[in-house]
């Protein structure tokens, strides 16, 4: 079967709808078939109906992310509870090892994400993928800062990706590639954003699915979970009635 | 006995808001591989540039077979020539250059 390829985490200004709508048509002419856009928690639903549109013109599947970025394990459990329903997928930028650890345990969490190019502050070690593995919480690895860095600030960001890709590979925890850029110049091609997971040491399938097979499943599981008729994992409603 | 060099067509994209000509559009390929993949490695890709248009800003490159993901990663990682902000896409790979015309008008 083709493989239907998605970009996770393109970043323009939600504001700005011509950023947006110059992302999202660049998205679809580099042969993305999904995106993701994180909205802000006050985003309006005129907002959030103009930049469907704007997808849908350009036959791009949009799904709505929020990024959080909490300070204490509690922060980030009161701001799950708050946002799981209302996004179909949950990001969380880890930027403390509490924080990290928390979010590889609940399983309301979609995408673990480090953004640090310190490799002090990356915190997905073997104890964490042990944790993202049960919770089916996702790595996910941006490439914007392998384009924008030079020298041996990327030999250092690539030695510390390439320890977490082998330890995710090694917990069975889907690797999730993303642009994480706001200019359409960083957009690479999904083949391209594959080729650049291989400069960590992922085989071809593994990046191949890391664009594709991987951010598609998140998106279809978060979708049957939000979908009126889900009761429990493997239980829908089919019908209502008094015929039942 | 030698074994015969198979050989990758690249067909390019050059995205940009002024014009690059097709010195600066292959010191820019031959600067991105030495990056990220040192002389030794730039020495495998056995990187020619075969045609360039610059009106239509598409170019055919000849890369080795074996060094084709190399090249295809140093492409990738181009954000400027000239201090001007760049993206290199490919547009498609074929094994000749009839092959890689025959796609490119598909």
């Amino acid at each position: 079967m083709k493989r239907q390829y998605a970009d996770l985490h393109l970043t323009p200004n939600i504001r700005d709808f011509q950023q947006v709508s110059a992302i999202v048509s660049k998205a679809a002419q580099l042969g993305y078939h999904l995106i993701a856009l994180p909205f802000p928690p006050n985003t309006t639903q005129e907002e959030l109906k103009q930049i469907q549109t704007a997808c849908k013109e350009a036959k791009l599947d949009l799904a709505t992310r929020i990024d959080l970025k909490p300070r204490t394990p509690n922060d980030l459990t009161y701001n799950l509870r708050k946002f799981r329903r209302k996004f179909e997928i949950i990001a969380v930028i880890c930027e403390s090892k509490n924080v990290a650890r928390q979010a590889a345990k609940d399983h309301r969490v979609d995408l673990l994400s480090f953004p640090s190019t310190d490799f002090r502050q990356r915190f997905f070690d073997m104890a964490e993928a042990e944790l993202a593995s049960e919770s089916q919480a996702s790595l996910e690895i941006n490439t914007r800062p392998l384009l924008t860095l030079e020298g041996p600030a990327r030999s250092r960001l690539l030695a510390s990706l390439r320890k977490e890709a082998a330890i995710a590979k090694g917990f069975k925890v889907p690797i999730i590639i993303s642009s994480g850029t706001s200019n359409e110049l960083l957009m690479r091609k999904p083949q391209e954003q594959a080729v650049l997971a291989q400069l960590f040491d992922l085989d071809r399938e593994c990046a191949l699915d890391a664009v594709s097979r991987n951010p598609n499943r998140i998106v279809t599981r978060n979708r049957q979970k939000l979908s009126p008729k889900f009761i429990a994992p493997g239980i829908r409603l089919v019908k209502k009635g008094k015929d039942c | 006995m030698l074994k015969r060099t198979k050989r990758r067509y690249l067909a390019l994209q050059v995205e940009s808001t002024v014009a690059v000509d097709q010195t600066q559009l292959m010191s820019a390929l031959w600067n991105a591989i030495t990056k990220l993949y040192g002389e030794h490695g730039a020495s495998q890709t056995g990187l020619t540039l075969i045609k360039y248009d610059p009106d239509e800003k598409l170019a055919v490159v000849r890369t080795n077979n074996t060094a084709l993901n190399m090249t295809r990663a140093s492409i990738a990682t181009i954000i400027k020539i000239e201090e001007k902000p760049v993206a290199i896409h490919v547009l498609t790979v074929s094994g000749t250059i009839k092959a890689l015309h025959k796609n490119l008008r598909q």
